[in-house]
């Protein structure tokens, strides 16, 4: 992809366009397990449906990433940003797969989620943030 | 003066203290440049899943108002970020966006993204509680769903294009 800007572009705008659909999604999921909108519906169902989009969109992340990455692979191995997002990432999908998934499954829907279930969805929300924050820096450091 | 007054008026911004400020600032740009594009998740990533809700793709046992009022807070919330820190971004590139063709087709696309939800809420959505419970909504919503999901693609494909011109 070296040889031309505008497949590089293309594949940035592909994975832009995954970007905001997957900060949607994860915005949605936490906000419901945070007790914030959707009161009404039970936390489980929208994880798991929003989930669908969440896992949709981060796998045109990746792939679009590891496209990137085919170009810079050089610049990234030595920027720290990179190193970030990919602890960041790692973090992420990890806390997603696990303790994230765990706390969408003891939500209840009448009552208000305990103080265990707004953390893990402030910590999921704070994860996803920094590896978007980390992303953008790769540009910029 | 040879230049047409919309340029004079962009050169102007792009010559202000502030613009200029925001320009020479070792991280004034990328700052916001940063904001704007993390809160693309704000804006487009909330509204999209009301689009393919009304698809029938995602959560179709909520109701459509529901969603609704769940989604429009924080995609008003992405709005007004958008708008903020565009328009900083303007102000610090105003005489060069003006002959960029990226940013031209952007604002294009921002009339048209900004007039369907005016047609959408004017028509069809004034009858909602006659269809916000079907698991797929009626043509004329998908209809708006899908221009919503294809304008707001575009607009963040100019937008990403402006930097390339």
């Amino acid at each position: 992809m070296q040889v031309s800007r505008w497949a590089f572009a293309v594949v940035e705008m592909v994975h832009l366009l995954s970007l905001a659909a997957l900060g949607g999604s994860v915005l949605l999921i936490d906000l419901r397990l945070l007790g914030v909108i959707l009161k009404g519906e039970s936390a489980k169902n929208i994880g798991h449906d929003l989930g669908r989009v969440l896992l949709v969109s981060l796998t045109i992340l990746i792939l679009s990433g590891i496209g990137l990455l085919s170009e810079e692979a050089m610049k990234c191995y030595f920027s720290p940003a990179f190193r970030w997002k990919m602890a960041l990432l790692a973090s992420s999908i990890l806390f997603y797969f696990t303790l994230h998934r765990r706390a969408l499954n003891r939500a209840g829907t009448d009552t208000p989620p305990e103080l265990a279930q707004r953390a893990v969805a402030v910590v999921s929300m704070l994860l996803w943030l920094g590896v978007g924050v980390a992303g953008r820096a790769i540009g910029l450091i | 003066m040879t230049q047409p007054i919309l340029q004079h008026l962009c050169q102007v911004i792009y010559d202000s203290q502030v613009g200029t400020a925001i320009r020479e600032s070792d991280y004034a740009f990328s700052i916001i440049e940063s904001v704007h594009v993390l809160a693309i998740t704000l804006l487009v990533g909330t509204i999209s899943l009301l689009d393919l809700r009304m698809l029938g793709v995602v959560l179709r046992e909520v109701p459509v108002t529901r969603l609704s009022r769940a989604v429009f807070p924080l995609t008003w919330a992405g709005f007004g970020v958008m708008v903020s820190s565009g328009l900083l971004l303007f102000w610090a590139e105003a005489a060069k966006n003006y002959v960029n063709p990226a940013f031209r087709v952007k604002l294009i696309l921002l009339l048209l993204v900004g007039l369907n939800p005016l047609i959408f809420h004017t028509s069809v959505y004034r009858r909602v509680s006659e269809w916000e419970l079907e698991h797929r909504s009626p043509w004329r919503a998908r209809a708006a769903a899908i221009a919503s999901l294809t304008l707001w693609s575009c607009v963040v494909i100019a937008g990403r294009a402006i930097a390339y011109f």
